[in-house]
Formats: C-alpha cells, sequence, structure tokens
C-alpha cells in the first residue's frame, strides 16, 4: 500500500470515480458495502480494482463482542478479500453486539486487562480465520466505562501487542476522544508502537451542545480540522511516511473535496520528509 | 469487578433502548462519570446513530414507500419495526427483509393495504439488484436435447430472479414514487393487479408481466418442480398456457439460465 493519502470510497462516487478518476494513491472501502452476491457496487469494486490499491475496512464484525462470531459474516468477508485482494484490512476496537442483537455502532470496550485478553483473542481468531494479518483502529468514544484500570492507550497497544495485529491509527478518533475524556493526543501518540501503526485516518468531527454541553461526534462530515492536521504532523514525526486515509461519510462533498484533501496531506507529508532530510 | 459480558450487555441494553430510559444515567450504572461528559449525554449520541443508521438503511431500501408515506409516517414506522425486529447482523443491508410483513401487518383492513405490497416490492428489487449474475443459457444444447427427455428437463432460474403478485397496480406505484417527480400522477388503486416477473441481468431491472400460467410455472420450477410437473402447475392455473412460448420467453429474458438433464 503506498505511504501516501487515499480516499473512502462511497457509493455516490462510484460512476464518477469510473469516468474521471482523481489522484488518490489508494482507496477504502466498507466491507460490508460489497457483501452482496453481485450487483453494481460489486461490480464497481471489482473494476476500481484494477486501477487503485484497496484497503477493506470492516465496521460490522463486533471483533470485541462476548457473543460468539456471527460465521455468516465472517464468510462474507472471506469471500470479500478473496474477491478484491485488498492490501490492507482492517477492523475497529470495539463491539456493537451482545446477545445477538446489534446497535450496527462502534461501541468503546472497558479498559480492563479482561478486556484485553478477550480482545487479542478474538482479533487472533480472526486473524487465523482470514488467513492474514489484520488491522485494528481505535474508535471515537462518548461514554467511558467506570470499571477501566488503563488508559486507552494502554489498551490499543496491549491488545496490538498480545494479538500479533497491527495499529490504523484514526487521529480524528484520538482527537475527538482526548476533548470528550480530557486528556493529552500527544501522550497517546507517544504510547502507539511504532511499526504496529501501518495506517493513519483523518476525518472531520462536528462539536455539538447538548443541554448547554458540548461534546465532540465523529460524524466524517467535515474538513480535517487544524488541531488533527497538527496531530498529523505529529504522527508523521513519530511513524514516519504511512498510508493515510480521507474518511467522509455524512454530508458527501465531491470528489474534487476529497482529492483536495488528500492533496493537502501528501503536501504535509512531503514537508515533513523535506524537513528530516 | 463485574465480567466484560455485563457491562457489554449494560451498554448496549442503554444506547438501544426505544424508551426514554437510557437517556438517564441509572439505566447504565457504570458507564464512567468522565470529567467533560454527562454520560447521558454519550448515550444520546450512541442512541441517535443507532437510531440513524437503522433508519438510514431502511430509506435506502425503501425509497418508494418513504416518498408515498412521508418522512414523518417512515420514521414512526422505522421506530416501531426496530423495537419489534433490531438488528441482528453487523450488516444493516439485510435489516429491512422483515419490513414488508411488518408494514403489510400494520395497515391491513384499512384503506392502505397496499403499503405491504409496495415494501414487498421495493425488498425483491433489493434482491434482485443484490444478486449474482448469470450468463444466458445455451440454446444451442437446449435445441440437442432428445424430445423424449423434455418432461424431466430440470431449468435453473437466474439467481436473481423474483416473482411477485398484488391485486394493486404496485409496479406503476412505485414508478412514480422513485423518480422523484414533485407532482406524480395519481395512480388508480382499482387499476388492476399485476404478476410480475423481476430481475437485474446485466445490472439492470428488468419487470415481465406474467399471465397467471406463467406466474404458476415458474413458481413451480422454483420450488424444484422438473418441466413436465411445471408445466401441469401452470395449465392446472391457466388453460391457455403455452409452454413452448413461456420457455423460449423465459429463456430470452434471462429468467432461465441453464438446464440438467437428468436422461442424457
Amino acid at each position: 500500500m503506498p505511504a501516501s493519502a487515499g480516499i473512502g470510497l462511497r457509493a455516490p462516487h462510484h460512476l464518477e470515480l469510473l469516468r474521471q478518476p482523481p489522484r488518490v494513491a489508494w482507496l477504502e472501502a466498507h466491507s460490508e458495502n460489497y457483501f452482496a452476491d453481485g450487483g453494481a457496487h460489486v461490480e464497481c469494486l471489482m473494476r476500481l480494482r484494477e486501477r487503485y490499491p484497496l484497503s477493506l475496512h470492516g465496521v460490522g464484525a463486533s471483533v470485541g463482542s462476548t457473543d460468539p462470531w456471527d460465521r455468516e459474516h465472517l464468510r462474507k468477508l472471506a469471500r470479500a478479500i478473496a474477491r478484491f485482494e485488498p492490501q490492507l484490512v482492517s477492523e475497529h476496537l470495539s463491539f456493537s453486539s451482545v446477545g445477538g442483537t446489534f446497535a450496527n455502532d462502534l461501541l468503546p470496550l472497558p479498559y480492563t486487562e479482561e478486556a484485553v485478553r478477550h480482545a487479542s483473542d478474538r482479533i487472533r481468531e480472526l486473524q487465523d480465520h482470514l488467513g492474514r494479518q489484520i488491522l485494528i483502529e481505535n474508535v471515537s468514544s462518548y461514554v467511558r466505562f467506570a470499571d477501566s484500570t488503563l488508559s486507552e492507550w494502554e489498551f490499543v497497544a496491549a491488545v496490538a501487542a498480545e494479538s500479533g495485529c497491527g495499529i490504523l491509527l484514526d487521529l480524528n478518533n484520538i482527537y475527538v476522544a482526548a476533548m470528550n475524556h480530557g486528556f493529552e493526543c500527544r501522550d497517546y501518540l507517544a504510547a502507539m508502537p511504532v511499526g504496529a501503526v501501518q495506517e493513519l485516518h483523518l476525518a472531520g468531527h462536528s462539536r455539538v451542545e447538548i443541554q448547554g454541553q458540548a461534546l465532540l461526534v465523529d460524524t466524517h462530515g467535515a474538513p480535517v480540522c487544524e488541531d488533527v492536521w497538527a496531530l498529523y504532523g505529529a504522527a508523521l514525526a513519530r511513524f514516519g511516511a504511512l498510508p493515510t486515509l480521507i474518511e467522509w461519510d455524512t454530508q458527501l462533498p465531491t470528489l474534487a473535496v476529497l482529492e483536495a484533501e488528500a492533496l493537502k496531506a501528501d503536501a504535509l507529508r512531503e514537508a515533513c520528509d523535506a524537513a528530516a532530510a | 469487578m463485574p465480567p466484560l459480558r455485563e457491562l457489554q450487555n449494560e451498554l448496549l441494553e442503554a444506547v438501544c433502548a426505544v424508551d426514554g430510559a437510557a437517556a438517564r444515567p441509572a439505566a447504565a450504572p457504570r458507564v464512567a462519570v468522565p470529567p467533560r461528559i454527562v454520560p447521558a449525554h454519550g448515550l444520546l449520541v450512541y442512541r441517535a446513530n443507532v437510531r440513524a443508521n437503522f433508519l438510514d438503511s431502511l430509506h435506502s431500501s425503501f425509497p418508494a414507500l418513504w416518498r408515498l408515506v412521508g418522512e414523518e409516517y417512515f420514521r414512526q414506522l422505522a421506530r416501531e419495526f426496530q423495537r419489534v425486529h433490531p438488528s441482528r447482523s453487523g450488516d444493516l443491508l439485510h435489516v429491512g427483509a422483515p419490513f414488508p410483513a411488518f408494514v403489510a401487518e400494520r395497515h391491513r383492513g384499512g384503506g392502505y393495504d397496499y403499503l405491504g405490497d409496495v415494501a414487498r416490492f421495493e425488498w425483491l428489487c433489493q434482491e434482485a439488484l443484490l444478486a449474482s449474475d448469470h450468463a444466458p443459457l445455451d440454446l444451442e444444447r437446449l435445441r440437442s436435447v432428445a424430445p423424449a427427455d423434455y418432461d424431466a428437463l430440470r431449468f435453473e432460474l437466474h439467481p436473481g430472479l423474483r416473482l411477485f403478485a398484488s391485486p394493486y397496480p404496485v409496479r406503476r406505484i412505485w414508478e412514480v414514487n422513485v423518480t422523484g417527480e414533485d407532482s406524480p400522477e395519481i395512480v388508480d388503486l382499482d387499476a388492476g393487479g399485476e404478476s410480475l416477473a423481476l430481475l437485474a441481468p446485466q445490472l439492470e431491472l428488468k419487470f415481465h408481466d406474467l399471465s397467471a400460467g406463467e406466474f404458476a410455472f415458474f413458481e413451480s420450477l422454483r420450488g424444484g418442480a422438473a418441466f413436465g410437473p411445471a408445466i401441469e402447475a401452470a395449465s392446472a392455473r391457466d388453460d391457455a398456457f403455452d409452454a413452448v412460448a413461456a420457455l423460449q420467453r423465459a429463456v430470452g429474458a434471462a429468467i432461465i439460465v441453464d438446464f440438467v438433464n437428468p436422461g442424457a
């Protein structure tokens, strides 16, 4: 996977991507969006796959859940990997289901030794099932568990070390969680093992007020904010150049806007390279 | 410290609760009181996501129904549906599968019986569009079958073939509601029903009006019947059923895509 900027693949952009391919280094698709037996989306990704390196990014495997695996989901994930041959495969370090009911959202785990062991076991199982290493992404969060005994960064690093997975570090998620829960982003970055981090995510968030109290929500519906760009600079300094994704899901702009954000990420990376040289 | 599963149950129940209870921190006592967030507010963000993701999936599966009943009522239906049929998969694409039956049951006997049929039609369209495609039938192979083997032939239908019948002009209702016009034409509910085959060979949704005999014929084939018994089933439903014409039409429309000849 090129150590430069790619963009998230979203269905409204499918046709334009085929007609006028933008100058981005790679694409990341949500795995579940291409789980169908056939159809236009699957066909489109098969064609885009010929032009761009690809990452498959899952949102629904519920990796941290204490439920048994959804075998049908795993079968479809394995089929998507066989079909599209992605360079990278990633999931989230979270859970979204218990007792067979799915929230279809990324819920945080308690940061405990038990959860480290459980998540690590599950990631190892998933990697064994898929026959490859996966990357695991840190999530945004709006609640925490009183029972947590570790910091979020200790938790992420411990799971990566114990399971042997790579880390997809979402810098906007770090920022959102830091603002909501009150920690320093740089403490988080400093705890991430160099070498394990193989991909970065950049995205926008929203500030919402509920009864006069502000919190940040990871909406993926806005440009990357200046603080997160600064965090990107710090991440480049620590980890070196990495595949970096511009993620946008709500209030989806034109491809040109995504391309411009990707070019900005590339320019920042080149400036860091030049400064280091 | 409570086990991980207990903590997961508590958080999931709090964010998936459809009544107001989850807005109170007492509903999830182990969700921490962080320095900067009131837990109830954090739970509200998750609850909004859970509802929005579910609603978005239903909206994309049932755009004509959304337009027919309006956003406000669709949202209400979706919320009631989610309470009875919460998502059971990490892939939201299938969350709408029980929705047509739910909509039908909800409107049974009133003046809005057709809404369930519209939902069922939209779901079948989605299924057809997401099915794998299949190469057309090799006619030369079919021509080479000995007449004595005809009755035992087992035809394979296109993986995306769906059969649809309704006493209402559902296809027309659907068409005027997915075109996005501001003032769609008024469809006469009493204009008559329809029987359709729908499928999407080469990614394009196609509809084929079926006679009662053809409908019974494809239904029989789909149920695993061989050619001979399927003709009998079709003829029992429709005196005028013409098996050769039906077969030609089905092959031309890619409804029938392959066959096995047990006699060969």
